[in-house]
C-alpha cells in the first residue's frame, strides 16, 4: 500500500477543493450576501490542509488500483463533507446530515435535495449546489490529472476508479492529455450551452447554474418548480444538451478529430438513442390524451425522458401524474442510464448491451453446447474479465439496492416510494416518484435513512467498487502493515 | 524551430511486440515524454504494461494494416517492431512505411540474414535493425580481448575506451584519492564511476577509493593498457574459451573469437545443432552433451581454460554455471541474463561480467530516439551507453553550434552535480580534459552522468 501517494494526492484533492469553494465567495460579493464569509473561511482551512499533505513528494509513485480505489472513495467522501460545511456553518441547512446529503447530492450529480423551498437559499449558496455537479459530472480526480503534473502510468488507476463504463481506455497515449481532452470537451460544451440559454433571455444566474447542473447530468434546480416555469425554447434547449451531455466522450474526441465513420459507428451511442426515441413515442401518445396538445407532448416526453435517461433530474413537469405506463418507463430508463464514459450515471448503456449479448450467447450454447463464440462490440471482442465484472457489477447493484431498501422501509413510507428514493439515488438521477416525486423532496426521511442515501449516491457514482473497497478489511490491514523488518542473525 | 516543438511533446512512437525488449523500451521512452502506443496479440500482456506504465495498449497483429491505422500511425514518427518473428517485424515496418513514411527500426536476428542485414535495411529503408544476439556476442568478445575488466566498451569508433573493474584486496588504489593518482604517474585516463555498496558515486577529486570497488574508467586504448599493467594487473587477451548452449548467440560469439584467433570450445545438449554448428564452425570443437553435468565440464577441462560463458536460454543455469567454474577455476567469466528483473540481487553475486542482451537492445534504439527527437535530421548524439544497471548514462555528442558551454574553461562552468566530462575528442585526438581545457566547436564531448534524459550538451549545466 502506498500510503505516500494516497496522501499526496488527497492533499491535491483538498487544495483543489479550496479554489472551488472560492467561486462561491464571487457570487456573494456581486450579491453582497454574507454566506460568502463561510466558504471563504472552509476554503482557508481545506487549503491548509492540503498544503499541509502535499508538501512532501512521496518518493515512490507507483501505486496499484486498490490504491486508486481508496483515493477516489475518500477523495469523494472529503469532498462531500467539506463542501457541505458551508451550508450547514451560514444555517441555510441547519441539519448536518442534510447539508452532507444535499452536497453528496450535487457532486455524484445526483440532484436529489432536502430543501422545501431552494429559491429561499442564497446565490451563493445555489450556485455552490449546482456547481459541485459539474465537478462531479467529469470527476475531480480526472480534473486533477489533467492540471498537477504526476509523472508514471499509475494515475490510469485513478481514472479507472472513477470514471463511469465497464471499461476505461485513454484516448491518446498520455493520460494527462487525456484528462485534458475530456475537459476542454466538457467545458467546451457547458459554455455552448449557456450561450443557448442566455439568447433565450434567460437570466445570466439562472443560466450558468442551469448550464453546469446540465453538464455534470446533475439535476439541482434552482426554483422550487425546477424547469416548469421556464420558456419552451430553454426547456428544448436543455433537453438537447442533457442527452448530448449523456453521450460516450470518446464520439466527441472522434467527431473532432474527423473520425465520423468511428463517431457514428459506436455501438452504444447507437442503442442509446434508439432507446431515447423509442420511449419519447411511447410517452408521447400516452399522455396525449392528458396534456391535450401534441406540441407540449412530444416537448414534456423528451424533456422528461432526456433528464431520467442521462440521470440529470431536472423536471419540466409533474410526471407523478403521468399515466402508469409512462411512469414504468421512466424507472426502467432509471435504471439503464447513460452511456460509459459521459458525466450520467445509472446502470449504463454499455453493460446492458454485453450482458444482453451474453444472454443470446447462452441461448446459442444450448442449441450447440460446444460453440466457441466471442461477444463483440464496436467490432472488437470483448475481453472475457469485462464481461466476468459486468455481471458481477450487476449482482452488487441488486445486493445494494436490496438492503438500502430495507433498511429505509423501517420507516414505514410506501413501497413506490421507498423503491424509487433508492433508485433516483443509487442511480443519480434525483427525483424519484410519489412522496419524492419532482415536486417533493427527501427531507421526511430519517437520519440513517438518509446515511444510507449518502452512500447509495457515492457508490452509484463511483461504479459501487471503490466505495465497497473501503469495507473490505484487507485494505485496513494492509494500511497499517509495516515494511518487514530485516532478521538480525546471529 | 519544428525541433523545439517535437522536443517538448515527444515523438509519437508505435511498439509492436511486448516481449523483454519491448516492455524495457516502453519503460525507457515513456519515462522521457514520449507518446507511445504498444501493439501486441496478447491482449493480457498489453493491459498489464498499459497499466504500469503512461502508454496506450492495443491488442492485435502489428502487421495488420487496420491495427496500424488504430493505433495512428498516420501521425506516427517511428515505428519500432520486436515481435518475436523476424519476418513479421519486417512486415510490421514495410506496411508501416507504405502508409506513413515514419522511421522504422525492426528486429532481426537469425543468422540466415545476418549477412544481409544491410542490404535489407536499405532495400526497406529502414532507419535501423537490431540483432540483440549479435550485439551481444560483440561485447563479450570485447570483454574477452581484455579479461582484467569486467565490461569494455568504446567510444568515439574505438579510439576510447571506457573499462570497468574490480579493485581487489589490498590492492594499491585501496585508500587512495581519486587526485592522488596523478603522484603514481597516472595521467590521461579519468575515473568516471564508481560503485560501491550497490550504490554509484561519481567521483571528485576528494573520493576515497577503497578494495571491493568497481571502478570505470575512460581512457584511450594504450593508455588504458599502461594504466592497467601500471596498478598490476594483466591486459593479455584469452587464448581459449567454453562456450555452454548452441544458440544464436553462441554462434555469433564464436564466430567473433575466432576470426580474433581464440580456441573455441561450445557444450551443446542437441546433436542435430551440434552438427549444424560444426558446419557452420569448422574450426570450432564442438561437444555434444550436457553441460549441467559435472563431470562433463571437468572432463573438458573447465578447470584450465582461461574463459568460461555460458550462453543457454535459461538465466538460472547461466548464473549456477558461472558460479561453478568461479568455484573450480580462475577463468574469467561472463554471464548472459536474458529475463531476470533482479538486477540488485545479481550485481551482488560474484558473477563476474554480465551482459543483458535487452539493454543492448534498448541502447542503440534509445540513442536513436533521442537523437531524433533533438532534430529531425542531424542528431547530435553519437553514443549512448547504459552503465551499472542503468543507473549511470555515458553519452557523447556532436558539438554542432557555439553553445553557453563552448569556449569556457571546465572549472569556470556551472556543471551539474554527478556529472563529468569524461573526454573530448578533437579531430581524431583523445583528450582527457583538466579544469583549463575547454570544449571548441567541432569536438565530440562525452559526460558520464546519473542524471538520465539529455538531448543536448547543453542540458550539463545546472
Amino acid at each position: 500500500m502506498n500510503k505516500g501517494m494516497i496522501r499526496f494526492i488527497l492533499g491535491w484533492i483538498f487544495i483543489i477543493q479550496s479554489v472551488l469553494l472560492l467561486l462561491p465567495c464571487i457570487f456573494a460579493i456581486i450579491y453582497a450576501e454574507q454566506q460568502g464569509i463561510y466558504y471563504a473561511g472552509t476554503a482557508l482551512v481545506s487549503f491548509v490542509i492540503g498544503i499541509l499533505l502535499s508538501r512532501k513528494k512521496p518518493s515512490d509513485n507507483v501505486f496499484y488500483l486498490k490504491e486508486g480505489c481508496i483515493i477516489t472513495a475518500l477523495s469523494w467522501i472529503i469532498l462531500s463533507f467539506f463542501g457541505a460545511m458551508p451550508l450547514w456553518l451560514s444555517k441555510e441547512i441547519p441539519d448536518f446530515t442534510d447539508a452532507v446529503f444535499e452536497i453528496a447530492s450535487g457532486y455524484t450529480t445526483t440532484g436529489s435535495t432536502i430543501c422545501p423551498s431552494v429559491e429561499a437559499l442564497s446565490h451563493a449558496a445555489n450556485f455552490w449546489r449546482c456547481f459541485t455537479h459539474w465537478v462531479g459530472g467529469m470527476g475531480v480526480l480526472v480534473f486533477l490529472i489533467a492540471i498537477v503534473p504526476m509523472s508514471g502510468g499509475s494515475n490510469i488507476n485513478l481514472m479507472r476508479a472513477e470514471s463511469p463504463g465497464p471499461s476505461v481506455g485513454k484516448l491518446v497515449p498520455k493520460i494527462r492529455q487525456t484528462a485534458r481532452i475530456l475537459y476542454t470537451i466538457y467545458f467546451g460544451l457547458t459554455i455552448a450551452e449557456f450561450i443557448f440559454l442566455v439568447c433565450g433571455q434567460m437570466p445570466v444566474f439562472d443560466a450558468i447554474c442551469s448550464s453546469v447542473g446540465t453538464a455534470g447530468t446533475g439535476g439541482f434546480g434552482i426554483k422550487n418548480d425546477s424547469f416548469a416555469s421556464y420558456s419552451d425554447y430553454c426547456q428544448i434547449v436543455v433537453t438537447v444538451f442533457m442527452i448530448l451531455f449523456g453521450v460516450n466522450f470518446n464520439a466527441y474526441y472522434f467527431i473532432i478529430y474527423k473520425q465520423f465513420k468511428k463517431a457514428f459507428s459506436m455501438e452504444e451511442v447507437k442503442w442509446y438513442f434508439i432507446i431515447i426515441f423509442t420511449s419519447i413515442a411511447i410517452i408521447t401518445i400516452n399522455i396525449l390524451n392528458q396534456v391535450g396538445n401534441l406540441f407540449v407532448a412530444i416537448k414534456d416526453a423528451s424533456f422528461q425522458v432526456g433528464a431520467i435517461i442521462t440521470t440529470t433530474g431536472f423536471a419540466s413537469a409533474d410526471f407523478d401524474t403521468w399515466p402508469i405506463l409512462s411512469k414504468t418507463i421512466l424507472v426502467m430508463l432509471m435504471f439503464v442510464g447513460a452511456c460509459a464514459g459521459s458525466t450520467g450515471g445509472g446502470i449504463k448503456v454499455s453493460r446492458f448491451i454485453i450482458s444482453i449479448k451474453s444472454v443470446k450467447k447462452e441461448l446459442q450454447s444450448y442449441l450447440h453446447p460446444k460453440l466457441i463464440k466471442k461477444i463483440k462490440m464496436d467490432g472488437h471482442p470483448i475481453e472475457h474479465d469485462i464481461i466476468r465484472a459486468t455481471n458481477v457489477y450487476f449482482m452488487t447493484y441488486i445486493l445494494i439496492f436490496i438492503i438500502s431498501l430495507l433498511v429505509i422501509s423501517l420507516e414505514g413510507k410506501s413501497l413506490v416510494t421507498n423503491f424509487t428514493a433508492i433508485c433516483a439515488t443509487l442511480n443519480n438521477i434525483g427525483p424519484g416518484l410519489e412522496a419524492v416525486g419532482p415536486t417533493q423532496n427527501f427531507a421526511d426521511y430519517g437520519i440513517l435513512s438518509k446515511w444510507i442515501m449518502i452512500f447509495d449516491m457515492l457508490a452509484g457514482r463511483l461504479e459501487l467498487f471503490p466505495m465497497l473497497m473501503l469495507f473490505h478489511p484487507g485494505i485496513w490491514k494492509d494500511f497499517f502493515k509495516k515494511k518487514a523488518r530485516r532478521q538480525i542473525s546471529q | 524551430m519544428s525541433s523545439k516543438k517535437t522536443n517538448q511533446n515527444g515523438l509519437k512512437i508505435i511498439i509492436v511486440g511486448c516481449g523483454k525488449v519491448g516492455s524495457t523500451l516502453v519503460e525507457q521512452l515513456a519515462g522521457e515524454g514520449n507518446d507511445i502506443t504498444i501493439i501486441d496479440t496478447n491482449a493480457s500482456k498489453v493491459t498489464e504494461i498499459a497499466n504500469l506504465y503512461d502508454v496506450m495498449g492495443l491488442a492485435g497483429n502489428g502487421a495488420s494494416f487496420s491495427t496500424l491505422e488504430e493505433a495512428g500511425i498516420a501521425d506516427t514518427d517511428l515505428l519500432i517492431a520486436v515481435t518475436e518473428s523476424d519476418e513479421l517485424n519486417l512486415l510490421c515496418c514495410t506496411i508501416a512505411k507504405q502508409e506513413n513514411n515514419c522511421a522504422a527500426i525492426a528486429r532481426v536476428r537469425k543468422p540466415e540474414y545476418s549477412k544481409e542485414l544491410p542490404y535489407i535495411r536499405e532495400k526497406l529503408d529502414l532507419a535501423m535493425i537490431i540483432n540483440p544476439q549479435y550485439e551481444s556476442a560483440k561485447e563479450a568478445s570485447r570483454i574477452l580481448y581484455m579479461p582484467t575488466a569486467l565490461d569494455v566498451n568504446s567510444f568515439a569508433h574505438g579510439m576510447a575506451e571506457m573499462i570497468k573493474f574490480k579493485i581487489p584486496d589490498d590492492h594499491l588504489l585501496d585508500n587512495k584519492r581519486v587526485m592522488e593518482l596523478s603522484s603514481y604517474d597516472i595521467r590521461n585516463i579519468l575515473i568516471c564511476a564508481v560503485e560501491r555498496d550497490g550504490e554509484v558515486f561519481i567521483p571528485s577529486g576528494q573520493f576515497m577509493l577503497r578494495s571491493g570497488d568497481v571502478i570505470s574508467f575512460v581512457a584511450t586504448r594504450k593508455n588504458a593498457r599502461i594504466f592497467l599493467e601500471k596498478v598490476g594487473f594483466k591486459t593479455t587477451r584469452v587464448k581459449n574459451c567454453m562456450i555452454v548452449g548452441g544458440g544464436m548467440s553462441s554462434f555469433y560469439l564464436a564466430k567473433e573469437l575466432i576470426n580474433m584467433g581464440i580456441e573455441v570450445k561450445i557444450i551443446e545438449l542437441d546433436k542435430a545443432r551440434c552438427e549444424e554448428l560444426s558446419t557452420l564452425l569448422p574450426t570450432a570443437i564442438i561437444i555434444n552433451g550436457d553441460a549441467t553435468n559435472q563431470e562433463l565440464l571437468k572432463e573438458e577441462g573447465i578447470e584450465f581454460v582461461e574463459s568460461f560463458v555460458p550462453l543457454t536460454g535459461i538465466d538460472e543455469e547461466n548464473v549456477m554455471l558461472t558460479l561453478f567454474a568461479k568455484q573450480v577455476s580462475g577463468a574469467k567469466v561472463i554471464t548472459k541474463i536474458d529475463h531476470i528483473n533482479y538486477k540488485g540481487v545479481i550485481s551482488k553475486l560474484d558473477l563476474g561480467s554480465t551482459i543483458y542482451p535487452r539493454y543492448i537492445t534498448t541502447e542503440a534504439i534509445i540513442k536513436y530516439v533521442r537523437g531524433r527527437k533533438n532534430s529531425m535530421d542531424a542528431g547530435n548524439i553519437e553514443t549512448l551507453y547504459h552503465l551499472f544497471d542503468n543507473r549511470v548514462e555515458a553519452i557523447e555528442f556532436r558539438v554542432r553550434e557555439l553553445s553557453a558551454v563552448t569556449d569556457v574553461p571546465l572549472k569556470d562552468l556551472k556543471i551539474k552535480k554527478d556529472l563529468v566530462v569524461a573526454f573530448i575528442n578533437r579531430r581524431g585526438k583523445i583528450l582527457v580534459p583538466s579544469g583549463l581545457d575547454s570544449i571548441q566547436l567541432g569536438d565530440t564531448v562525452m559526460i558520464v552522468t546519473k542524471h538520465t534524459g539529455f538531448h543536448d550538451l547543453a542540458d550539463i549545466l545546472e
